[in-house]
């Protein structure tokens, strides 16, 4: 059975790295638009997939430099994406897929928090819902509507799906072992109501964080230079959704400066993407 | 079913039905010994080899009728927005791909009609011609979320690069929408469209530095900003007229304005504010007041000079905050020196006394309302210009206290039979579903 260990709260304020910053230059001064003298100066190149890879080399270099473990047992190298971008008014150079590297990274400070957990468990037996509707409290059932009871419970409050097969999906809790909790939690009510429940395959299968940064974003400006990540139809959406490659997250980035991650398989994946991201959105923080 | 051949005398006689009538036939001679009607009854006609509409020609030869029907409508949507004839044959071609993709050929025709719009919205976007998506919908009849859930299917199956149009785009062609030439509207109400164009494109660019642009639909923004263009470029007259006047001077077509009414009325009271705040920066005015609906004759003064006013607003609202900032400090170092004499005062005086000080740390008193929903120290505070749904929240966020749980934790009995019926509990369910059943 899948374990999620817990990890150990993100740690916030981290020295950078030494020499990594020269004192007094400003990150993204319009002078250096590719970051400190430090930085590798980019590759020109119009394919993006090669430059993805230049990237991903560079970031491993820098990694291998005394940058501090960020994260817990999961540790993917930090791929940072587009990093800074250059403070133009106007696009400059809208065709070049990605922009330059970031500088080894100092820590944003901010931690995503998770709002929701979902994920599924096979209790290993067919169930029959009438009766679990008619006997239990918590529970609803609407066939004509849905063909799965709804099961609430109070602590930790999540909602649950109970399917005739035996499969579950458990829903609203705001960390992993809040969700394993919940869903053992369902699983001995079924038993209690007089079904061989078991607790087969628990596994978590999204998780949805967000988070503020505390400044305004230019979306306009970052749909631009981000082409092909992001897509942002104001028309339909006021937010701009940014697909990460590496890793394989959903950002809804909105004006207001608040970011929401989801489809992350693990908590790691969300930190990585919103720091990944940070640097990004720093670069169209715009000061009027 | 005759045996023998009258002429021959063979009795090797088949059915043959290679023709329309049934024939007995001998082989040996060729002679018809018999044959049936020639008129069919439908016993006659299941016998018959019959060809199915699939295995026939005819599936392949012509296109569905809906399909054609399709055509039209599209071929009509690129009439009327007067597209090339190239990117009409690119629509055209598109819309063929798209009909007869898995995904849309057994879907509603209301479904394959919005389908067509998206054709039609995807070669605009490939080719810079400027169509906003609300034009689109209101010329198919349906809403922007509908269009959109098919536009986003319709993309990602067909693998098709989205991109995205910007308000300034879109700008020159929905002013020139406006029949305000000097032969279709009185003299006082005319304006040449390249004037409208240029007053509109300033008054957006204004706003975008102003935070209004952003995340908001585009439509509501640019007739909020052309109808303030147009009066603002003769103030004396066209002041009185409201934006449902003005629309109807324009003969802006009602579907496209009506229902965006009230976003257009919000984004009017943004815009004005936002000319407000710059308004009170001109020194000519000498920090007289300067008021929402007054403030119009006055827009021709900022736009040319809204770059410096820009920058003295922002640069007075920091000056004021650390006023404000530092005589925090030294009320706060008095409140420490009265805290200390108060001490064994009566408790309810301490409120007023407070209160004075307290709305001098607070927000300064010209701004709104919901300012006192964010907490004292929200970044937003510091910034001059700010996206209206940072200011004012709709509902403050709770966080519920973290749960501190391992996951493996053992559940009590106690809390699980809390969630179960007990038998009573069933029995009179049960009697209540039984008499509302009966009562039904």
């Amino acid at each position: 059975m899948e374990q999620n260990n817990s990890l150990p709260p993100f740690p916030q304020g981290l020295a950078s790295p030494p020499g990594a910053m020269t004192p007094g230059l400003p990150l993204f001064s319009p002078m250096m638009p590719y970051g400190t003298g430090l930085t590798p100066q980019p590759v020109q190149n119009t394919n993006s997939l090669s430059l993805l890879e230049e990237q991903q080399r560079q970031q491993q270099q820098q990694q291998q430099q005394a940058t501090p473990q960020l994260y817990h047992s999961q540790v993917s190298t930090t791929t940072a994406l587009p990093g800074n971008t250059p403070v133009y008014t106007t696009p400059l150079t809208p065709m070049t897929p990605i922009t330059p590297a970031t500088p080894a990274s100092e820590s944003s400070g901010i931690v995503p928090q998770l709002q929701n957990i979902v994920s599924t468990v096979n209790l290993g037996c067919k169930l029959d819902l009438k009766t679990i509707a008619l006997r239990a409290r918590n529970a609803e059932y609407n066939p004509k509507r849905f063909a799965a009871v709804i099961m609430r419970i109070r602590e930790p409050r999540t909602t649950a799906l109970i399917f005739s097969s035996g499969k579950m999906v458990c829903t609203g809790a705001k960390s992993e072992e809040q969700s394993r909790l919940a869903a053992r939690k369902y699983a001995r009510v079924v038993q209690k109501l007089g079904f061989p429940a078991k607790f087969l395959d628990f596994k978590i299968q999204n998780m949805v964080g967000s988070c503020d940064v505390k400044f305004p974003i230019r979306l306009e400006g970052l749909v631009l230079t981000h082409q092909q990540f992001s897509s942002y139809e104001p028309e339909l959406f006021p937010g701009l959704i940014y697909r990460m490659i590496k890793p394989r997250i959903v950002l809804l980035i909105f004006v207001s400066g608040k970011v929401v991650l989801t489809g992350a398989k693990v908590r790691a994946e969300i930190y990585e993407a919103f720091e990944n991201i940070y640097p990004i959105l720093k670069g169209f923080r715009k000061t009027t | 079913m005759p045996s023998s051949c009258p002429e021959c005398g063979s009795s090797n006689v088949v059915e043959d039905d290679l023709y329309s009538q049934r024939q007995w036939v001998c082989v040996d001679c060729g002679s018809v010994v018999s044959e049936g009607h020639l008129t069919t009854t439908v016993s006659d006609e299941t016998q018959g080899r019959a060809v199915p509409y699939h295995a026939s020609t005819e599936v392949l030869k012509k296109p569905c009728r809906n399909l054609i029907a399709g055509f039209s409508r599209v071929r009509a949507l690129c009439r009327i927005l007067r597209l090339s004839s190239d990117m009409e044959s690119a629509v055209v071609s598109l819309f063929e791909r798209a009909y007869n993709h898995p995904n849309f050929i057994f879907v509603t025709l209301t479904k394959k009609e919005i389908l067509g719009g998206c054709c039609v919205l995807s070669v605009c976007r490939q080719c810079n011609w400027p169509v906003a998506m609300g034009t689109i919908g209101y010329l198919l009849g349906v809403d922007n979320a509908t269009l959109g859930t098919v536009y986003r299917e319709f993309t990602k199956v067909l693998n098709i690069e989205i991109s995205t149009i910007g308000i300034m785009d879109m700008l020159e062609s929905f002013c020139y929408d406006f029949k305000l030439g000097p032969q279709q509207v009185e003299e006082v109400f005319a304006e040449p469209a390249q004037r409208l164009v240029d007053r509109t494109s300033a008054l957006i660019e204004l706003a975008a530095d102003a935070w209004i642009v952003t995340g908001r639909q585009p439509l509501p923004l640019l007739f909020a900003a052309v109808y303030l263009a147009w009066q603002s470029l003769n103030p004396t007259v066209r002041m009185k007229y409201t934006f449902v006047k003005f629309c109807k001077i324009g003969q802006a077509p009602k579907q496209s304005w009506h229902r965006s009414r009230d976003s257009v009325v919000k984004r009017l009271k943004e815009l004005r504010d936002v000319l407000c705040k710059l308004g009170r920066e001109l020194p000519w005015l000498r920090g007289g007041a300067v008021e929402p609906n007054t403030v119009v004759p006055l827009v021709d003064d900022i736009l040319k000079n809204r770059r410096a006013l820009l920058m003295r607003a922002v640069r007075n609202h920091e000056q004021q905050l650390q006023n404000e900032s530092q005589t925090a400090q030294t009320t706060e170092c008095d409140d420490e020196l009265s805290d200390s004499n108060r001490s064994d005062s009566h408790s309810s005086k301490t409120p007023e006394l407070m209160d004075p000080d307290q709305a001098g740390c607070e927000n300064p008193p010209d701004k709104e309302a919901t300012d006192c929903q964010l907490p004292p120290n929200h970044w937003s505070k510091r910034h001059l210009f700010l996206p209206p749904c940072v200011k004012s929240r709709k509902r403050r966020r709770v966080d519920a206290p973290q749960l501190e749980v391992t996951g493996d934790e053992e559940i009590s009995d106690g809390e699980i039979e809390s969630y179960i019926r007990s038998q009573d509990e069933i029995e009179t369910y049960l009697k209540v579903r039984k008499e509302l059943k009966n009562k039904a």
